[in-house]
């Protein structure tokens, strides 16, 4: 049994429900405990680090102490934003021990930061630490038939020399999970465009037009549906999908899964569990997609690739 | 009694503004051995020259002080003016009165003022333990080593070769030509590369005074100026040229297919080939690592197929020496891989290519016989978009230096795309057009009127698949918008980088690298072709990225240098090097470990006056010799002195101050 601390952050207790539990599940599958850091705080995203950088970097070093007193070497954050603070925090604080000393200074009631957690996404906590293998011999209802685009958002793998962690722009880590689940990740280059993130509060037309983009791109790689690891992501492009069809005059209809949905269900959990009426899109349609598998010619492929490496070597 | 002259310089106000230079001279005068002491503001002009040599003779001075610049910049000037004036050049001593205290130390002139004046004591003190010394003649092997057989190498052996000296020529690959017999047409003048080059080509291959050794690489170079000796590897080519006539049923038949690196790969060659039908010489070479039958014993088509029998798979490596006097490096440049571009889908996007493969492509003789093609589908493409600084002036993912060429030649592009599919568009995006050079802005004036490419200035953030398109999304900056072309096919400016292999020549040859692996010339203004190592010069790409007509000229100006070093019989070298005083050598030869130069032999000497057993000491080379003292440091007898660098005129300076 893996031991893994997790920090859920405020949308996995709320909007995001369906991600905190389906990952619960997934986890559970994968012999994994979650111990969830108590009292934990706001990360802070995203208007902390914009007004003042010592709170910006104060809120989530609180929770990186916290995270320190279990003894787990990995935390796992389930929130991209989150994520995204505390893994910021951390490289500057381990790069500069006196703006840590000094941030640190101002919650030390908490305790003396070490910078001995490691801190990852989920997603990345599944592709380096429990890897693919391990997730396929875990599958018992594959997805085959389903196609999916893999959308990964500004955060999960950005800034570069920060995440250290897939590749900026067209990182490939969900697509694996799910080609390991037996789905089919479609070719998607609007895989890291930006979705509007929290303008869907202030400014909800920029959120309208730039996800609408996504799901634009998403319909043109031919996926039944969308996959995500963020839940800002997740809620613009599934819970303003019936504004952005008004606005751009057509019907998309395409739910957007967390990743550990699909694993859940690909796992043999049963649909139930999976939290499926949250979205505001059904999904009915693009899981039916599963087990529709079109006969692939595999003999044939092979032979034609091995006669095209022999003509190569000859 | 030592009579000596100080001369100090104002510099203009480099020095007098922040030292009080006649102070300086009131210090100097109150040393005893000084017998004259005076200050001008151009010590280095003909006045100031004048003054020196007349103090020389009317005060009977024994040796001379000169309070300037450093002595690399004026040594040299203030030697001369010693010996116009009779006396032996080698008794002047320079103080650094300007790099050493002035420039330094502007905040304090009181501080700066009394270093100068220390200055001076130490170089007075060193002057009257200078002892005449004069020039060494050592003798010169007439032949120069040209490395690299592009266009550099081959204008640089010629132009050598013309003025009836020697040259070996050696190239890495099977023909001589590099990166201009890839090319199609050549800015400003749209003439073919192709025409201009193969005749230059021809003629380094028949010219009475150059040897060619293609398929070569230089792996050692020993000696020193005028008496290099260099050791080359040949390749095997498994193919004995003597015999071959170039007529190709070998490479017809050849089964083996290999990426064409002529081509940039976009089609395939045989195992033996030659790299292109106009290749000097017209011989083919079998690739060792995809022949099969060197692989695995299997085939000999190629053995079968020759009349003249000239194929020999057990041809092995051989080393060659050559004796040379002088070495021009021309070893040109490679291109930046743009794999860190993944926003754009390199690597993933097959309508993706670099310039020099569209270059092949529209080259008369590519692998698309002259026509730009999509490598998708084979199309011909109509919107054309080409990216320029892909790599160059970017310090995230490329290098910060801008590579000079790419502006001209995407106008070029523009314009042969133009040529080619007369309903194209082309799109260039850029950062700033770099257009310097004679006729160039007009050129790029042609690009953008006659041939209406659109100029969009900006980056390109994003490059994405729609359909069987490329969207090229980008900034146009001029009118302040996000602006998205349909592009059926994009083309990269990749920049100029370095040969990877140029870190590894320099070592051997023992020159310098920059940060980037360009190699380094010995001063960016006033030695360009120079290195720090003398007689070896730099042509071409090799030192930063240049373009045709500017590599040009400067194989032609190594020519020139090689041409003077090679003027006389002998050379002459500066006389401070090191002698070893055989009453004191022990023969430990510690010296012979730390000289850089290996400058230092044994010698056999009598035990004793008269003696019939021998002893060993040390032996200094004065050819190779450097003067660089690390051989008197280690010495446990004292037994080395370094000319004009004895112990006693270093304990002169000590005692001083």
């Amino acid at each position: 049994m893996k031991k893994l601390t997790y920090f859920p952050g405020c949308s996995a207790h709320g909007t995001s429900e369906e991600f905190d539990s389906t990952l619960k599940l997934v986890l559970k599958t994968l012999d994994v405990e979650l111990e969830e850091i108590p009292d934990w705080n706001c990360c802070g995203a995203t208007s902390a680090h914009v007004m003042t950088e010592n709170l910006g970097y104060a809120l989530p070093l609180r929770n990186l102490v916290l995270a320190e007193k279990i003894d787990n070497s990995t935390m796992g954050i389930a929130c991209a934003s989150c994520y995204q603070r505390m893994k910021v925090t951390k490289v500057h604080m381990d790069e500069n021990p006196r703006l840590a000393a000094k941030i640190n200074s101002t919650i030390i009631q908490e305790g003396t930061y070490k910078g001995e957690v490691e801190v990852k996404s989920m997603l990345q906590y599944c592709y380096e630490d429990i890897g693919i293998e391990t997730i396929k011999s875990k599958v018992t209802k594959s997805l085959e038939g389903m196609k999916v685009a893999c959308y990964y958002g500004c955060l999960l793998t950005r800034p570069k020399n920060i995440t250290k962690f897939d590749s900026p722009e067209y990182p490939v880590s969900m697509d694996r999970i799910m080609e390991a689940l037996g789905a089919k990740a479609t070719e998607f280059d609007y895989k890291t465009e930006c979705c509007g993130a929290s303008f869907a509060i202030s400014n909800t037309e920029v959120v309208l037009n730039l996800s609408g983009q996504i799901l634009e791109m998403a319909r043109e790689s031919g996926a039944h549906a969308i996959v995500v690891a963020c839940p800002l992501c997740q809620s613009n492009l599934d819970m303003r999908q019936p504004d952005i069809q008004k606005l751009r005059g057509t019907s998309y209809n395409i739910p957007v899964f967390y990743f550990t949905q699909l694993m859940a269900l690909a796992f043999g959990y049963p649909v139930e569990k999976l939290k499926f009426p949250k979205h505001i899109i059904p999904v009915e349609e693009a899981l039916s997609n599963i087990g529709r598998v079109e006969p692939v010619p595999e003999k044939g492929k092979k032979t034609k690739k091995a006669v095209e490496a022999e003509s190569e070597v000859e | 009694m030592a009579r000596v002259g100080v001369f100090v310089c104002f510099c203009g106000a480099n020095i007098a503004d922040f030292v009080d230079v006649p102070q300086v001279v009131e210090e100097a005068k109150r040393i005893r051995e000084v017998k004259y002491a005076i200050d001008y503001k151009y010590m280095c002009s003909d006045p100031g020259q004048q003054m020196i040599r007349d103090a020389i003779v009317q005060f009977k001075l024994t040796s001379i002080v000169v309070a300037a610049c450093s002595p690399r910049m004026h040594e040299k000037t203030f030697r001369k003016a010693l010996s116009d004036a009779g006396m032996n050049p080698y008794l002047l001593e320079v103080a650094n009165i300007r790099e050493h205290s002035s420039w330094v130390h502007q905040k304090d002139k009181k501080a700066a003022t009394e270093k100068a004046a220390d200055l001076i004591r130490m170089a007075v003190a060193k002057s009257i333990a200078n002892e005449q010394l004069f020039e060494i003649s050592v003798p010169v092997t007439k032949r120069a080593l040209v490395i690299g057989g592009g266009i550099a190498g081959i204008q640089a052996a010629l132009d050598i070769a013309d003025a009836r000296i020697p040259v070996t020529l050696v190239e890495k690959s099977p023909s001589i030509g590099g990166r201009m017999a890839q090319l199609d047409e050549t800015f400003p003048t749209l003439d073919c590369s192709q025409c201009i080059l193969t005749p230059k080509m021809v003629d380094v291959a028949s010219h009475p005074f150059i040897e060619l050794i293609p398929y070569s690489e230089v792996i050692e170079l020993d000696g020193y100026v005028g008496n290099y000796k260099a050791k080359i590897r040949k390749k095997a080519s498994y193919v004995n040229f003597k015999a071959c006539t170039g007529c190709g049923a070998c490479w017809q038949k050849c089964p083996v297919k290999v990426p064409n690196e002529y081509n940039m790969g976009i089609d395939k060659r045989k195992a033996i080939y030659t790299p292109f039908p106009q290749a000097v010489p017209n011989k083919p070479v079998i690739d060792a690592e995809h022949c099969t039958m060197l692989l695995k014993g299997k085939c000999g088509i190629c053995a079968k197929v020759c009349e003249k029998g000239a194929i020999d798979y057990k041809m092995q490596d051989e080393i060659v020496e050559r004796e040379i006097g002088a070495v021009v490096v021309a070893t040109g440049y490679d291109l930046w891989d743009p794999k860190p571009y993944e926003e754009y889908g390199v690597g993933r996007f097959k309508d993706i290519i670099t310039s020099l493969e569209f270059e092949r492509m529209v080259s008369a003789n590519g692998p698309t016989g002259g026509l730009p093609l999509r490598p998708s589908d084979g199309k011909v493409p109509k919107n054309v978009v080409f990216i320029k600084c892909i790599g160059s002036r970017d310090e995230a993912k490329g290098i910060e230096y801008c590579s000079k060429i790419c502006c001209m030649y995407t106008a070029k592009h523009a314009i042969l795309l133009h040529h080619k599919v007369h309903d194209s568009h082309a799109y260039i995006f850029y950062m700033d057009i770099r257009a310097a050079g004679k006729g160039y802005e007009e050129f790029v004036k042609k690009a953008q009127v006659d041939t209406a490419a659109t100029y969009l200035r900006g980056r390109v953030s994003k490059i994405y698949k729609k359909g069987d398109k490329l969207i090229v999304r980008g900034e146009d900056a001029q009118i302040g918008q996000v602006v998205e072309v349909e592009a059926d096919l994009v083309v990269l400016a990749t920049a100029i980088i370095p040969p990877k292999a140029n870190p590894e020549l320099a070592r051997l040859l023992g020159i310098s690298y920059d940060k980037y692996g360009y190699l380094s010339e010995a001063h960016p203004k006033l030695r360009p072709v120079e290195t720090a190592k003398a007689g070896i010069f730099l042509a071409g790409c090799t030192q930063a990225p240049k373009d045709i007509p500017d590599t040009v000229a400067q194989a032609s100006a190594c020519a020139a240098k090689v041409c003077g070093l090679f003027s006389g019989d002998t050379m002459k070298k500066d006389p401070m090097i090191s002698k070893v005083n055989n009453e004191f050598c022990s023969g430990c030869q510690n010296c012979i470990k730390v000289c850089p130069y290996q400058a230092i032999v044994t010698d056999e000497i009598p035990l004793g006056h008269g003696s019939k057993e021998m002893r060993t000491v040390a032996k200094i080379n004065e050819g190779v010799c450097q003067g660089c003292g690390s051989c008197v440091a280690i010495c446990r007898s004292m037994a080395i002195s370094l000319a004009g660098f004895t112990d006693s005129q270093i304990i002169n300076e000590i005692v001083a101050i």
